[in-house]
């Protein structure tokens, strides 16, 4: 019961903490590859650590919905990982088209 | 009830217990109700100070060439307006609220460290008094609140000016960092039994979420600051463009810290209307599931902003991108709150009293800031905006709306808790109406001032462009404002003198806070509740009687011991029993101690700053003495028939929690001085021509050798210790591993050939001293393990002190091995790039 | 695109206060780059209003107690206040700000690269093939795009002229671009916006915008 609930609290920060280690390889990456000059490579590299970014959120956010009266938190985890997702699809969606180092 | 005393004797006797005497004794105090109001009041006697200031600037401004302040003093005005408002009001203020609220909301006694909140005030007290007293003199900071580099570089400051604030304001975030800390572990582990996370009263699901901001936020503007410091005392390059440093790593580590700072600010001010809100309504709050969603989104979110400070530095469009989306989407979570607010008032029975007033205020306020914070994420728009006085008006409206109105909301709503007394209201309605017109008045303007061009921090503009009329109407504003504002402190010693008294609860709230006595006594709670249900829908005028009649939880007093009740974090299950520290001068001596330290480093008297630094950590090394246990007592009673053990004889306590948080929070510092080496390493101009860096590698790898050999002597001391084994030797091994692994790295520091020629070599030469500290440390700890051991504070089941030895050797052995590999990244640097 | 931007700037004329304008007002844009920053505003503005209008008048509904305002479930408040209302807002500005950015990237070179130098606490304007025009002021031509490359001396300014277009921060040990247009030849205001110390108040700069042909001889007499 007391591991449970306290999966809760991790599962309710569980989808930003993705979001933010997303958030820091890209923008680590992006300022990578103008340094080294990665060139024509950059872009699909953004890009396909953006879509390895999504697909944990994604799971996370299918996740069945739980039920019972204690549901209370992880009621809140499942909205905040959808929240999760949302923001990287969009806060990263920019790598699609954006300038690079300009 | 017969076998509890009556409630009178029980409050004599634990009021004994708990009190703080009059006189001079005061100064020993470590009562949270006691340093909250401290805090409070001494956050108001600053905000008293910041309005000072922002009326000289208003005064300057109002009409075009003024000569009253010229440029000189402006900029010490102007500086100073913004660090004591957002360092010496905004962050302490709600650090009292906080400390005063937190444990009577939780259903507790005290904080879980109370003479750390005393020691956080001390500090606040001494750093705020060193940046005041330098303005007094006419050396306050004069390089804008956010301290650019190079400007607040030597050569362009060579005065204290600089010092001041670097210095004065790292003294005072000791105190938001032992907030942080201690408010986390406190939410976590010290509410009433019964109380699970998902029946904790929003506020305190704000401050988890604001404590924890705090934890991660804080650490970059320390590092930071300790970084320009020895730039600027020793020359270390790491913001001198000409050797290899960069300005903008100075621009970085601050808005890493002061973005999230923002939000760090305003989520409290929600907390607090999440609580009153519903009060009025009349109705529980609307979207508990959806609120505490949306503030952890907010704080993740409000640390991918912070370039939107820096759009026009110069960096490529698609990063530009990321923060700017960022920075619109944390518009959502804000506007499921207003939403839910909105909604509360709506779907329950609303009523019309002052707090309720200034939660109007807030509305309109908070909302035209939200609204302008949007297009100041749009990067075009931004690129016009961006440093002019739509920016000003933008802030105050955040801060003012987010922060200030919700404040007075919440003076005017829990003051009658403070005081015992309720609100005349007479002067409230008229001050309320001064204080929103006046604001607006002065505020609203400023976004057509900026508009129409006018940058912020100029001392005087002349009169051909267009800004007179706006300038004037904003002084008249602000003078309207301030009048506002002195009503309010006038309404507020009128309530204390002549407010009538009352019963508990005067406003039906629902939370437990109102079923303390008021004013709350000393101890808050005679007996500890159990709770059942959300912890905000409880009925405190029923409750609290029962309470005071012992007929809850430690409805006693017990051999002069402060106890107080730890639960399970997620389930709230009563786990163990917390015997807190009784009062002493221990905080007073140590952050005097501290004060020295910080002292001796800004009159550059540096053979004395490491001795400060020993006194104090010889005086926190006294801490400790007579507390915890020499022998194992098991279970104990607790009342309502059911025992728990001491918190000395449980693997969970809140010590080992809090270390656990200080190393999370230090592990940020080092994680930002590591970033910063490698910001410099890909960014920084000036590091094609540098050559590589000849350290002597067997050096570090014996370094790295014995920290490990700490490490594992302390884990594996912890294992035998709690098999029944003696760990005698392990601990003394691991102190002098550690001991000579802070040698070896001091070593490696003094083969670092001029450190002071190129950033790489500085970032290197701070690293290996970072390391070297905490090795320094490991070595400590487990000298402390060792000695709680030789005096019989350890046992099988009293494991704490070699838990916390294990932790920071852990640790410790953890920053050698990135240390060395930071050094020889950058070591490397001059071939690879 | 450009051109639209600027017959909407030109329709939102009218609608500018008097007040507005001004030697260095952004509302009163001289230049295409300044009008499609501008526009942005007054657009922002609108959709500001009327979201501010929203949420007012939902909280004075909440006080009156209007019928079908209590008849709204939590359910709807949370999705429909703090999810369908702002996102798509939100996705529509932010994206529209980004391609507007994409846009305004001095990208590939303009025609003529003019340097702007800053110490405290003036400017110094170089021009190509190294002439200089020793009178404090930045001469460029009129009705064609401007690459200036701002650079500083000691510590941080930013070069700021409100009517042709945005600011960019001169930082020393960096080198940025900024891309400006005027339409007309005339005089224009510019000023350092990041505060650089006690001489910051008086940093303003004078903007000469000339005809092509007038700039050409201005370059020929021009010393090296």
């Amino acid at each position: 019961m007391s591991q449970g609930t306290r999966h809760g609290l991790v599962r309710l920060v569980a989808g930003f903490a993705i979001w933010s280690i997303a958030f820091i390889v890209l923008y680590a990456a992006q300022a990578l590859g103008c340094a080294y000059g990665w060139g024509a490579w950059h872009r699909p590299v953004l890009i396909v650590i953006y879509l390895f970014a999504l697909a944990p959120l994604i799971w996370l956010s299918t996740r069945p919905r739980p039920d019972g009266t204690d549901a209370i938190l992880p009621t809140a985890a499942r909205w905040a990982n959808r929240a999760a997702l949302l923001a990287s699809v969009l806060v990263f969606l920019p790598v699609t088209f954006a300038s690079l180092c300009a | 009830m017969s076998e509890y005393p009556s409630p009178i004797r029980l409050h004599k006797q634990l009021d004994a217990i708990w009190r703080t005497p009059p006189g001079l004794a005061r100064l020993s105090s470590v009562n949270h109700t006691i340093l909250g109001k401290r805090f409070m009041v001494l956050a108001l006697v600053f905000f008293a100070i910041g309005g000072l200031l922002s009326m000289l600037i208003r005064a300057q401004l109002a009409t075009p060439n003024s000569a009253f302040l010229g440029p000189e003093i402006y900029n010490q005005v102007f500086t100073m307006h913004g660090t004591v408002m957002m360092f010496l009001f905004a962050i302490p203020m709600f650090e009292g609220f906080a400390i005063y609220m937190l444990p009577k909301l939780l259903g507790a006694r005290d904080l879980a460290f109370p003479r750390l909140t005393a020691y956080g005030f001390w500090c606040y007290l001494f750093g705020g008094s060193i940046l005041i007293v330098a303005m007094l003199v006419g050396l306050a900071p004069n390089g804008g609140w956010f301290m650019y580099t190079p400007l607040s570089s030597r050569p362009y400051t060579p005065g204290i000016n600089a010092d001041v604030w670097l210095l004065g304001i790292t003294f005072v975030e000791i105190s938001a960092v032992t907030a942080a800390v201690e408010l986390f572990v406190t939410i976590l582990k010290m509410r009433a039994p019964g109380m699970a996370l998902h029946r904790m009263p929003l506020f305190a699901w704000y401050m988890l979420v604001t404590a924890g901001m705090m934890i991660i936020g804080f650490p970059p503007l320390i590092l930071g600051s300790i970084l320009l410091e020895l730039e600027r005392a020793f020359d270390l390059p790491f913001f001198d463009p000409t050797r290899g440093g960069d300005p903008l790593l100075w621009q970085h580590l601050f808005w890493l810290f002061g973005h999230p700072e923002v939000y760090i600010i305003f989520l409290p001010a929600a907390g607090a209307l999440s609580t009153i809100i519903p009060v009025f309504a009349q109705r529980p709050i609307l979207g508990y599931r959806a609120i505490i969603a949306a503030i952890v989104a907010m704080a993740f979110l409000s640390f991918g902003l912070w370039v939107h400070h820096m759009f026009t530095v110069g960096i490529p469009h698609l990063a530009l991108a990321f923060f700017s989306a960022a920075s619109a989407l944390v518009a959502i979570p804000t506007a499921v709150q207003i939403f839910a607010w909105i909604g509360t008032l709506a779907s329950g029975r609303p009523r019309w009293d002052i707090p309720m007033l200034y939660i109007a205020g807030f509305f309109i306020v908070f909302v035209i800031g939200g609204l302008t914070g949007v297009m100041l994420a749009m990067v075009p728009f931004n690129t016009q905006a961006h440093d002019s006085y739509f920016v000003v008006a933008h802030l105050h409206y955040v801060l003012v709306g987010g922060f200030v109105f919700p404040m007075l909301a919440a003076i005017y709503h829990w003051l009658p808790h403070v005081s015992g007394r309720q609100s005349l209201y007479r002067l409230s309605v008229p001050a309320f109406w001064l204080i929103l017109i006046g604001f607006n008045l002065t505020f609203f303007l400023m976004h057509l001032t900026g508009l129409m061009g006018m940058p912020r921090r100029i001392s005087t503009y002349p009169s051909n462009w267009g800004w007179d009329w706006l300038n004037l109407l904003s002084s008249v504003g602000s003078f309207v404002l301030t009048i506002g504002f002195a009503l309010v402190l006038a309404d507020l010693v009128l309530q204390f003198r002549f407010g009538a008294r009352f019963r508990r609860d005067p406003w039906q709230a629902g939370t437990l806070e109102w079923a303390t006595a008021t004013p709350p006594p000393t101890y808050n709670f005679a007996s500890l509740p159990r709770i059942e249900t959300r912890a905000d829908q409880l009925h405190p005028g029923e409750i609290g009687p029962m309470l005071a009649g012992g007929g809850g939880y430690l409805g006693f007093a017990r051999n002069g011991a402060q106890e107080t009740l730890a639960v399970d974090i997620a389930t709230g299950a009563v786990e163990h029993l917390i015997a807190l520290p009784r009062r002493s001068y221990l905080p007073l001596w140590t952050a005097m101690a501290t004060a020295s330290f910080f002292l001796a480093l800004l009159f550059k008297l540096y053979w004395l700053a490491p001795l400060g630094a020993l006194a104090t950590i010889a005086l926190f090394l006294v801490w400790p003495v007579g507390l915890g246990a020499k022998v194992d007592r098991g279970p104990v009673d607790i009342g309502r028939g059911e025992a728990v053990p001491h918190d000395v004889e449980v693997p969970g306590n809140v010590t080992i929690l809090a270390n656990r948080t200080a190393l999370v929070m230090d592990g940020t510092l080092f994680a930002s001085l590591l970033f910063g080496g490698l910001f410099l390493l890909v960014v920084a101009p000036n590091w094609q021509r540098v050559g590589p860096l000849d350290l002597p590698i067997w050096l570090g790898i014996l370094a790295a050798l014995a920290s490990g050999a700490g490490a594992g002597c302390t884990y594996v001391a912890g294992r035998v210790n709690r098999f029944g084994g003696s760990a005698y030797l392990l601990l003394l091994a691991a102190a002098i591993a550690q001991a000579m692994a802070t040698i070896l790295f001091v070593a490696l520091m003094i083969a670092i050939p001029e450190p002071t020629a190129h950033a790489q070599r500085a970032v290197v030469f701070t690293g290996l001293g970072y390391a070297a500290l905490h090795c320094a440390l490991a070595a400590l700890l487990a000298s402390h393990g060792l000695w709680r051991m030789i005096m019989g504070y350890v046992s099988a089941r009293r494991q704490t002190g070699l838990v916390l030895a294990w932790l920071w050797n852990g640790y410790a052995l953890g920053v050698a091995i990135l240390v060395l590999g930071l050094a020889w990244l950058l070591g490397n640097s001059g071939a690879g790039a | 695109m450009a051109p639209r931007f600027k017959t909407l700037a030109l329709g939102a004329t009218p609608l500018l206060l008097a007040g507005c304008s001004g030697e260095l007002s952004t509302l009163d844009p001289a230049g295409p780059r300044a009008a499609n920053l501008a526009v942005l505003w007054w657009v922002m503005l609108a959709g500001s209003v009327l979201l501010f209008a929203i949420v007012m008048v939902l909280f004075a509904l909440a006080y009156l107690r209007t019928a079908w305002v209590t008849r709204i479930t939590p359910a709807q408040w949370i999705i429909g206040g703090g999810l369908v209302l702002p996102i798509p807002v939100l996705v529509l500005l932010t994206g529209t700000a980004l391609v507007l950015g994409e846009q305004l990237l001095p990208r590939g070179n303009a025609p003529i690269r003019i340097e702007a130098h800053a110490e405290r606490w003036l400017w110094t304007f170089t021009y190509p093939d190294g002439h200089a025009v020793p009178d404090q002021t930045l001469h460029m031509p009129a009705g064609q795009p401007v690459d200036i490359v701002v650079t500083a001396e000691d510590v941080i300014h930013a070069f700021w002229v409100p009517r042709l277009g945005g600011k960019i921060d001169a930082i020393p040990g960096h080198t940025n671009v900024v891309r400006l247009e005027a339409d007309k030849p005339g005089v224009y205001w510019g000023q350092c916006a990041e505060y650089c110390g006690e001489g910051h108040d008086g940093m303003q700069f004078r903007v000469e915008a000339h005809t092509t042909e007038e700039f050409a001889a201005l370059m020929q007499g021009a010393s090296h």
